[in-house]
């Protein structure tokens, strides 16, 4: 059983950084693009429950092969398997595989990034995550410093971090509000 | 509308919760949380790569920045360092001119110090309190407009009262620690220098005589630790941060150490020396908490837990296989 500590050092390090080109590589394989954030999500389920038994020598390897298993499952299981499909997903399996694909961003360009990605979000939301990560202020104090409430600025910086994430992950960086909670049916493509 | 995206909101939430520092309570809760699905911990573990990364603006922070007003008080009117340096360049006779119109514009800094095994609670004029531990030398200097403390060796922790118009400064040889009104212990041994955050935000100033280091801002349960240039940032659980401040109800906290480590530890608190002769026993693992003037105590465990041999020669306790 390998423990959380090295999994997630392990995720930080190997899986994240694949993020763009897996989310490639799932969009190119799937019709429906709503659906592409899902079967992520799923795919890096399945990678952490099967490192646990023992870390992946591969990592790139070892997520595009549970990838393309995924899809291949997923679109059993909701009756749309074509053999276009599976055509398909062989076809672009190799060109996953090859890490040319994806750069890798020195540590300038990440910073570029975060700070174009936080460029990005809406004047609210952009400062309250400025104040907190750039000026290291807390919750309370950033609070007090634009008067505003502290749910508020804990609401802008669950909308922030989550729109910053996926444009640093290669995403649009948009926000997405959730609706408010009623019980959520989970979507027909996840297992 | 998925699932996942409730999932994420949560992890969004705790994870900006958790930078200003969760009760034990809520560290309970985002664990139970964590542990609840594989599917939780990855989506968690996502954010948080990027909660890292936006972590790095801060080497972005510029001069004028709102940090800076907050933190740094204004510059004092005379820089007490070039007078300091030149005092040391001149002659015996100038000094003394010198020194005495120094101690007119700041009073003489206040001496505390502990002796081996010893641990003393000072109050500071500020309303601060410090807790020396084993072996410590600081000094203090409260006035008006500035709260100094130089911690010349040993370990103390801070209590500082809050007071946002004069920041409280600890120096430790070239680095300094600058609060408004925090807890935090600083533990310094020679040129290591370590700063352990229990609660607020610190600000660690890296090296004076290397221009490119910059300073960064501790949070509760950060650990610093500065060796010449290089400063190593990483952060602890609640429990770990306790486990490093039990010194304070004269326990030591032991998490799997090696025996060498441990032995260091005990000796920082008594005349009586361990002394681990040989490699092998000095790797054994040791966790538990114990008495850390009561170092007979754990020679007797040594001897009967772990079978050790052990070896008096006066104040020396060898220990071996």
């Amino acid at each position: 059983m390998v423990e959380d500590d090295e999994l997630k050092a392990w995720f930080f390090r190997e899986v994240f950084p694949l993020e763009a080109a897996l989310t490639r590589f799932i969009r190119r394989n799937w019709r429906n693009e709503s659906d592409v954030a899902d079967l992520r999500q799923d795919i890096y389920t399945k990678v952490y429950t099967a490192a646990q038994q023992q870390l992946p020598l591969q990592a790139r390897a070892f997520l595009f092969t549970t990838a393309r298993n995924h899809l291949i499952n997923t679109a059993k299981r909701a009756k749309i398997v074509s053999f276009d499909l599976v055509a398909d997903l062989e076809a672009s399996f190799p060109e996953a595989m090859s890490a040319d694909l994806d750069r890798q961003l020195t540590a300038r360009d990440e910073l570029r990034r975060v700070q174009a990605g936080l460029e990005r979000l809406p004047s609210r939301c952009r400062q309250v995550m400025t104040l907190r990560r750039v000026e290291g202020l807390s919750t309370k104090e950033v609070a007090a410093h634009l008067n505003i409430s502290v749910s508020t600025v804990e609401q802008q910086m669950v909308h922030g971090l989550r729109a910053l994430t996926d444009y640093m992950m290669g995403g649009q960086g948009r926000i997405r509000r959730s609706p408010p909670k009623t019980s959520v049916a989970k979507s027909e493509s996840r297992s | 509308m998925s699932a996942r995206n409730e999932i994420e909101d949560t992890a969004a939430y705790w994870l900006s919760r958790r930078a200003d520092g969760l009760s034990s309570e809520e560290q309970a809760r985002l664990d139970a949380w964590l542990d609840a699905s594989a599917e939780h911990k990855t989506v968690f573990w996502r954010l948080e790569f990027v909660w890292e990364k936006t972590g790095r603006l801060v080497a972005l922070r510029g001069p004028d920045s709102l940090t800076e007003v907050i933190m740094e008080a204004p510059p004092p009117a005379t820089p007490r360092r070039v007078l300091t340096h030149w005092v040391a360049g001149l002659a015996a006779a100038l000094a003394v001119v010198v020194l005495s119109s120094t101690a007119l514009l700041w009073p003489q800094p206040a001496q505390y110090a502990t002796d081996t095994g010893e641990r003393r609670l000072v109050a500071l004029s500020d309303g601060s309190r410090v807790e020396l531990n084993t072996e410590t030398r600081l000094r203090a200097a409260m006035s008006p407009d500035s709260r100094e403390a130089w911690l010349d060796k040993g370990e103390a922790y801070f209590d500082v009262a809050h007071d946002a118009s004069r920041p409280f400064t600890v120096h430790m040889g070239d680095r300094t620690v600058r609060v408004l009104g925090t807890r935090f212990s600083v533990r310094r041994d020679g040129d290591k220098v370590q700063v352990l955050v229990a609660e607020g935000r610190v600000r660690l100033s890296g090296s004076k005589v290397d221009p490119a280091s910059r300073p960064v801002v501790l949070v509760r349960g950060d650990v610093a630790t500065g060796l010449g240039a290089s400063v190593l940032q990483s952060r602890t659980s609640d429990q770990r941060v306790d486990d490093q401040l039990a010194w304070r109800r004269g326990l030591l906290v032991f998490d799997q150490i090696t025996l060498a480590d441990a032995a260091v530890e005990f000796n920082r608190y008594n005349q009586t020396q361990l002394k681990v002769l040989d490699s092998q026993t000095a790797a054994i693992r040791i966790g538990g908490s114990f008495e850390a003037a009561n170092v007979e105590a754990f020679v007797r465990l040594l001897q009967s837990a772990y079978g050790l041999e052990i070896d008096r020669d006066g104040e020396i306790v060898k220990i071996s296989e």
